[in-house]
């Protein structure tokens, strides 16, 4: 028995040692193969109709695969795509002239009725969450040609031609016109335009494989297949740069891993401004439950005297990975962002002053009180998805203690948050407006107008409770105004009022920081737009390219060694490996190996001691 | 053998167990504050448009009483709803996550089982001597250790030292043509969550069968046998570890039934797409029709493990039925 069991446990060994002799086959060109890792939200449907938000991430890959009439430049001025030209014959007509050597992936070529197609498809179906929005300024569309589209708005718009329809994805009329319910249509084969097939989708959390366009109208990409992995811990995305696993890491890396990053080389990282913004939030709606004295404008100015965003800045995100921001549209819409606005300046003296001459007096607890008998107390909730602002909100809460101002800093769970803003019955928070898809500044203007803070069964956008006038007039004209210098004249008055009273404070527009390989991949952009998806100048999928464009065994040796000894570099494929790497099969062997010779060891020990007692 | 009044009387606890699990199933996500789409409303730029039409579609603006019914004649038929946030059948999420965590899970289950066994054997027939010691120690702080923690430490261990895969179950590239090669990548991906997750189950495995089978060993019918001349292997196993396997049963029965649930922990550290990083995820996202979906599956497979080893009971010790 023992001598079978020891033979056994040789048999194995013998051939776990066979197994770790490699086998080496010769030299072919291989594809190469760009490996993304994703942190944020993973992709979650393949069908544009039913995509509900605007930073999920099925508007990156849809992107990839789907076209769009225009995209937008770094400035975010449009430029052309599926439409090369397009001219205003009047203030509410516009003509496109579309390419005319745009193919489906299917092999079928792309023409006006398309368009046409696409347009009143999304006309006709409001219970698409968001394509439907893109359209609600168009009347009519038509197609005087195939190759060119007249559409025909409602009023006067400056947002159509540069902020809606480069995120308007076109659809094949000749798959989806035999589509009967939209939004629940799997399309698990999507046939776009665009600069990536699909290959193959593993479920909402593992990964999104796409294969190179070669046909595509704009230039085939320098990379032959794309993967996007999706990743739940960043700690574990940074091995997997480290390791060659993965050639880009991001979008969002926190800012304590970027040490690990930058001490291993061959990886670059790079540092670019987030199309979002964190921000203080007062709620001031005039029917809500908060504390009432947050209706006063006075107050709100002196607590903005009060609070330092350069020092909170440098509390939550060390100073660099952030700059403090003095208006609601985020620092990357360069040209919309008025520069004359700056914070209230800190000045404890002074918001101790405001709040005295308006009458709030300190009472005998040293917390003021409102004439009315009020007293100026305040919960500052931080959303659980943004524990990391308890921070700030813990020193704002130090300031205002200074100035006879109660504030108490609360973590909520973000659902409930939702709900109780909704419900105004908040008094303060601090949150952070991110939608990484938006190309202008009207979407973060539209959210101050008085209709966004009507009672709505859903809730609208406003979470101030903001609501004048003169801002909702101003709204509606940067929208009709199609030259640029006046809308952005319009809108730097519309922020001028936000900061006059107090709306926000706005605190800071953190940076996304991402990773890659540098030793393996070249022409990743720069740039203060997020490359990762919507601009096609900027797209860093269709720009990357491999540094050895040759996949002979011979020259990739020096890259997979530097990583590995038998698992091959990401970019290359199957017929150079086992598929297993030595050290592993090691490790397998050695445990099988001692779970045996346990198993001797027991049974030879029970045999003994079974022989001695029987004595 | 197990008698038909027995049987039937099980049977019927586990229908109304099943029926109990529905309805407080469902009334858990619905009392939790928070409407789903309030949260993907907010921040996260879903229009109220959106926000109106998801209501509808989901049926959320109906009173609780109708969702409820909607929902039981719903899953009796098979139909989980769909997700929240792909629009697309919760059962399509389900299962390919299910058969992800049960290749991880079951591997890991079994080789956790007959180790613990194996150990618990060990430490019980040694008790006192420096095996036992060391084993019962060893497990104890391994079981003892935050399962996240351990996992990332193997992790960059595995990483670093045996340039194995960090993440997923699948590689994209390197992989030898075949199902064989295919094999090898999947095991290549397993071996970590597995050492993971058996390091932290061997401890429970090897407590109670240590446990068990001492008390055994203080029987009467032991000094007996042994009195009699029995050996020691006979005396091991056909008397010592054949009483002391009932509480193992128990035990075997419940995890099995458990790790349908997957190891939420393990799965996040190695992005492993099962049903614990479903639930996590579906958590996040405030995805109430996946995560009914996901706690009805693996509450029905606890029942049923269960009621396996209900059945199992009478067969392995005839007193049981008696009562």
């Amino acid at each position: 028995m023992r001598k079978s069991l020891v033979l056994t446990a040789l048999f194995l060994l013998t051939i776990s040692v066979s197994a770790l002799t490699p086998a080496r086959v010769g030299a072919q060109a291989t594809p190469v193969t760009f490996t993304v890792g994703w942190g944020a939200a993973p992709m979650d449907t393949l069908n544009p109709t039913a995509i509900t938000l605007y930073d999920g991430g099925a508007y990156v890959i849809m992107h990839l695969i789907y076209d769009t009439l225009v995209r937008a430049d770094v400035n975010g001025d449009p430029i052309p795509d599926l439409a090369q030209s397009w001219t205003y014959t009047n203030s509410t007509t516009v003509v496109f002239n579309l390419v005319h050597n745009a193919t489906w992936h299917d092999g079928e070529p792309f023409t006006a009725t398309d368009v046409v197609y696409t347009v009143n498809t999304y006309l006709a179906h409001p219970e698409f969450p968001i394509m439907r929005l893109y359209v609600q300024n168009v009347k009519s569309i038509s197609a005087p040609d195939n190759y060119t589209v007249q559409i025909n708005l409602n009023t006067p718009d400056a947002t159509f031609v540069s902020e809606l329809l480069p995120a308007m994805f076109i659809i094949p009329k000749h798959i989806w016109q035999n589509v009967s319910n939209f939004t629940s249509y799997a399309n698990s084969n999507p046939i776009g335009t665009g600069p990536f097939k699909f290959t193959s989708w593993g479920g909402v959390n593992s990964y999104v494989q796409l294969a190179a366009n070669t046909n595509y109208f704009l230039g085939a990409p320098h990379i032959d297949q794309l993967v996007i992995r999706y990743f739940t811990s960043y700690s574990a995305m940074a091995l997997a740069l480290q390791s060659g696993e993965i050639d880009y890491a991001g979008p969002l890396f926190p800012p304590a891993l970027v040490p690990t990053l930058t001490s291993t080389s061959g990886i670059q990282v790079v540092t670019r401004p987030d199309q979002r913004y964190y921000y203080f939030c007062f709620n001031e709606y005039p029917n809500g439950t908060g504390n009432p004295t947050l209706r006063d404008v006075r107050v709100r100015i002196a607590l903005s005297h009060a609070v330092n965003i350069t020092e909170l800045n440098q509390v939550v995100w060390n100073g660099t990975f952030a700059t403090p921001q003095n208006t609601v549209i985020p620092l990357t819409f360069a040209k919309w962002v008025n520069p004359n606005i700056q914070a209230y300046d800190f000045n404890l003296t002074e918001a101790a002053q405001i709040l005295d001459n308006a009458g709030y007096k300190v009472g005998s607890d040293g917390i003021r009180v409102s004439p009315s008998g009020v007293r100026l107390s305040f919960k500052i909730e931080v959303p659980s998805d943004y524990t990391e602002e308890y921070r700030a909100a813990q020193v704002i809460a130090s300031w205002w203690k200074q100035i006879g101002v109660e504030a108490k800093p609360e973590i909520t769970d973000t659902g409930t948050l939702g709900n109780e803003v909704a419900a105004w019955q908040h008094d303060t928070f601090i949150w952070v407006w991110s939608v990484g898809e938006v190309v202008g500044p009207d979407y973060f203007l539209s959210m101050f107008k008085s209709t966004e803070a009507q009672p709505n069964p859903n809730g609208g956008l406003s979470d101030s409770g903001f609501m004048n006038s003169t801002y909702d007039q101003l709204y509606t004209q940067q929208q009709e105004t199609t030259n640029t210098t006046q809308r952005q004249q319009i809108i730097w008055q519309m922020q001028q009022i936000l900061h006059d009273n107090a709306v926000y404070i706005p605190l800071y527009d953190p940076s996304a920081v991402q990773g890659y390989r540098s030793d393996k991949f070249t022409g990743i952009p720069g740039g203060s737009l997020p490359p990762l998806n919507q601009y096609a100048a900027n797209n860093l999928f269709l720009s990357v390219t491999p540094i050895s464009a040759s996949a002979t065994v011979q020259t990739s040796q020096p890259m997979s060694q530097s990583n590995s000894t038998v698992a091959p570099p990401s970019n290359s494929t199957a017929a150079t490996s086992t598929g297993i790497s030595s050290e592993a099969l090691t490790a397998i062997a050695a445990v099988v190996i001692v779970i045996i010779a346990a198993a001797l060891v027991v049974l030879s020990r029970r045999k003994k001691s079974g022989a001695t007692k029987t004595q | 053998m197990v008698s038909i009044a027995y049987a039937t009387r099980k049977i019927t606890g586990l229908l109304v167990t099943i029926f109990l699990v529905l309805t407080f199933n469902f009334y858990l996500f619905r009392i939790v504050p928070g409407n789903p789409f309030a949260l993907l409303f907010r921040g996260a730029g879903l229009s109220a448009n959106a926000v109106r039409s998801l209501n509808a579609q989901f049926g959320l603006d109906q009173p609780l009483w109708i969702q409820y019914v909607v929902y039981l004649r719903n899953t009796l038929t098979g139909n989980l709803g769909l997700s929240f946030q792909t629009r697309t059948p919760v059962t399509d999420m389900i299962l390919p996550a299910l058969i992800n965590t049960v290749i991880l899970l079951s591997a890991a289950s079994i080789i956790s089982i007959i180790l613990g066994i194996l150990i618990g054997i060990l430490t019980a027939w040694r008790r006192g001597s420096k095996i036992d010691v060391g084993a019962s120690a060893t497990t104890l702080v391994l079981y003892s250790m935050p399962t996240f923690w351990l996992g990332l430490v193997l992790l960059v261990m595995g990483v670093i030292y045996f340039k194995l895969p960090v993440a997923g179950m699948r590689s994209f590239s390197g992989v030898a043509p075949g199902t064989i090669g295919q094999l090898i990548d999947l095991g290549r991906h397993m071996i970590l969550p597995l050492l993971t997750l058996v390091l932290g189950l061997v401890g429970q495995y090897v407590l109670v069968m240590k446990g068990a089978l001492l008390d055994v060993f203080t029987e009467d019918f032991m000094v007996t046998a042994k009195a009699k001349g029995i050996s020691n292997r006979k005396l091991l196993w056909d008397h010592g570890f054949r009483n002391a396997v009932l509480p193992m049963v128990a035990l075997v029965a419940l995890n099995l039934g458990l790790s349908i649930g997957g190891a939420v922990q393990t799965e996040t550290v190695f992005s492993w797409p099962g049903m614990g990083l479903l639930i996590y995820q579906a958590i996040l996202s405030r995805d109430y029709p996946v995560l009914q979906g996901s706690f009805l599956v693996v509450t029905v497979a606890v029942i049923i493990a269960n009621f396996v080893a209900d059945m199992l009971y009478p067969i392995l010790d005839p007193r049981v039925s008696e009562t």
